[in-house]
């Protein structure tokens, strides 16, 4: 955590401020899905609460707050309350071991009659060395939370729902899993820091060998792994349980499934929950397939910190820092926009469509694209005629 | 040096815990949850050790699948007829208390033929490259022994859709 006072305390606000961030962009991203969803249906949508309808957010929240607290009498009661918790947990851990920006250095200063630092600050919550089984591993308990909810509710609808939730999470895992091996390949790290470092500058590949660079090009994971991506982003639309895989909780059949017992501020923290899934998924995607929170030829760490040339160097590095945040949260902003767009476009799968999408369809083709990685990587990089 | 150490002790604390309760509680899924919990712990203390890989296999793998798979499969069932043959009879009884004995023996003698770990020395650098070097030595020295492992599991597998196919399933009466 730190190895001083002000050390200890930096990173301990970091940690509350990403949590916080996490928490509430999902007001915001609730907004854009009944304003955006109304657009796309030819409607108006929420409009009457403050400008624009966003004083919306508030008033949903003094509801979510206000509204009775409901145990249904022959539930399991302690695994009632607990699962909304674990709902949040995954989504909160994972995000904190994703990179947000560059790592801030802060020169030694002088400040209360003593001498501090020098530091550097990870602009994520903790560094797991491992970031990528790390993040995997924890987004692969989330079906957990919905288990537990559609158990404790002693309801056969929200039962319905944990268990076509823990199907779908099972099956989609593994073609998840798979898509990414391909990426870690390329790159070979598990790091995300690392990996947005390598697509960082202009394209670059051996071809049989033969070193090629195509100037005008960022080095992205998506030249290399159209496939793993598509694959990737269709597994996390089902592990986020988003339509069209919200099978879960199809409200056609299973009334609200494995939510349907919960009210107020429970039934909030599932929903923080999913759209914490959602902006994970997005941050994934970004980092390993469209450079992370650089833009090459523009805006990459090299160019943005020239920018602050004249600057002290701590306040160079802070700056650095936060503008290639604010392009990450832009590049995870247009994939949340495809998640809310995707909802309101597609139908939901049937059951036996799902199943057979994840097992007959998706499993294999992330094999195919693991084992032709592989293969391409060692003919490609293999000096030949040496 | 000190916190691993106070990790260490609650961590174990912590799995012991709820390893008893997984034996104890008579409720079938809650006992499936308890074991979660154990494989949670049991991530975390490899987390602690500097093991950073195992321990995100083991909350993909066993915490994350392999028992989604259980507690999913304890809830579809009727558990009635289960819970009913959790006999309290005499010979049950001691059948039971015979695998017990079995398997304590099997971990004391596993920790006696064990190495001691107080004159192992850890090696210099782990943390940075201990993903490559598991994957280089699962991929050499010890190829044979994984690619039995992986025959294993394929035999399971099998077996496993050859009971699921028979005339009643697992569930058969006769």
């Amino acid at each position: 955590m730190g190895s001083d006072w002000f050390e200890f305390t930096v990173n301990f606000i970091k940690m509350i401020l990403i949590f916080l961030m996490m928490v509430q962009i999902v007001p915001l991203l609730v907004w854009v899905e009944r304003r955006g969803s109304a657009f796309i249906q030819n409607r108006l949508g929420p409009n009457r609460v403050g400008p624009l309808g966003l004083m919306q957010l508030l008033a949903d929240a003094v509801k979510f707050l206000t509204k009775e607290e409901f145990v249904p009498a022959r539930g399991h009661s302690m695994l009632f309350y607990l699962a909304p918790i674990a709902a949040m947990i995954p989504a909160t851990l994972a995000l904190a071991a994703i990179p947000l920006s560059v790592p801030i250095h802060v020169e030694a200063f002088e400040w209360l009659g003593q001498n501090w630092g020098p530091y550097v600050f990870k602009f994520q919550g903790y560094d797991f060395g491992i970031g990528i089984v790390f993040v995997l591993g924890v987004s692969s308990l989330a079906a957990y939370a919905l288990l537990l909810a559609g158990y404790a509710s002693n309801n056969k609808y929200a039962l319905f729902g944990a268990l076509r939730a823990s199907a779908q999470t099972i099956s989609y895992e593994l073609a998840m899993g798979l898509s990414i091996v391909g990426v870690i390949l390329l790159f070979g790290t598990f790091s995300f820091s690392e990996m947005v470092t390598a697509q960082a500058h202009a394209l670059s590949f051996s071809f049989f060998g033969q070193p090629v660079e195509i100037s005008w090009l960022p080095n992205w994971g998506i030249f290399y792994q159209p496939l793993g991506a598509l694959i990737l982003f269709a597994a996390m639309f089902a592990e986020a349980n988003r339509l069209p895989f919200d099978l879960p909780e199809a409200e056609g059949e299973l009334v609200a499934g494995y939510h349907t017992e919960y009210s107020g501020f429970k039934f909030n923290m599932f929903f923080i929950g999913e759209y914490g899934h959602m902006l994970v998924a997005s941050a994934l995607m970004v980092i390993f397939y469209f450079g992370g929170y650089t833009l090459y030829p523009w805006l990459t760490p090299a160019t943005v910190s020239s920018w602050f040339a004249d600057l002290s160097p701590t306040k160079a590095s802070l700056f650095t820092a936060l503008v290639l945040h604010v392009v990450l949260l832009l590049k995870i902003v247009v994939f949340l926009w495809i998640f809310i767009w995707a909802r309101w476009t597609l139908p939901r799968f049937r059951y036996d469509q799902l199943m057979d999408l994840g097992w007959r369809k998706m499993l294999p083709w992330a094999l195919f694209n693991t084992v032709v990685t592989a293969i391409a990587i060692l003919v490609m990089r293999h000096q030949w005629g040496q | 040096m000190i916190y691993e150490a106070l990790g260490f002790y609650s961590l174990s604390l912590f799995i012991l815990f709820f390893a008893y309760k997984t034996i104890t509680v008579p409720n079938p899924v809650h006992s499936a949850l308890y074991l979660v919990l154990t494989m949670m712990g049991l991530a975390g203390t490899f987390f602690n050790l500097g093991a950073e890989f195992i321990a995100g296999v083991q909350l993909i793998v066993y915490a994350g699948a392999v028992m989604v798979l259980f507690v999913m499969v304890l809830m579809l069932f009727d558990l009635k007829a289960e819970l009913r043959s959790f006999s309290r009879g005499l010979l049950s009884g001691s059948l039971k208390v015979m695998a017990s004995a079995l398997l304590a023996g099997m971990a004391l003698g596993a920790i006696k033929n064990s190495v001691d770990p107080a004159g192992l020395q850890p090696p210099a650098e782990i943390s940075a490259n201990a993903t490559r070097q598991i994957g280089v030595l699962l991929y050499t020295q010890y190829l044979f022994a994984f690619e039995v492992l992986g025959v294993l599991l394929l035999v399971v597998a099998v077996g496993v859709v050859a009971v699921s196919r028979m005339k009643g399933g697992t569930h058969a009466k006769h």
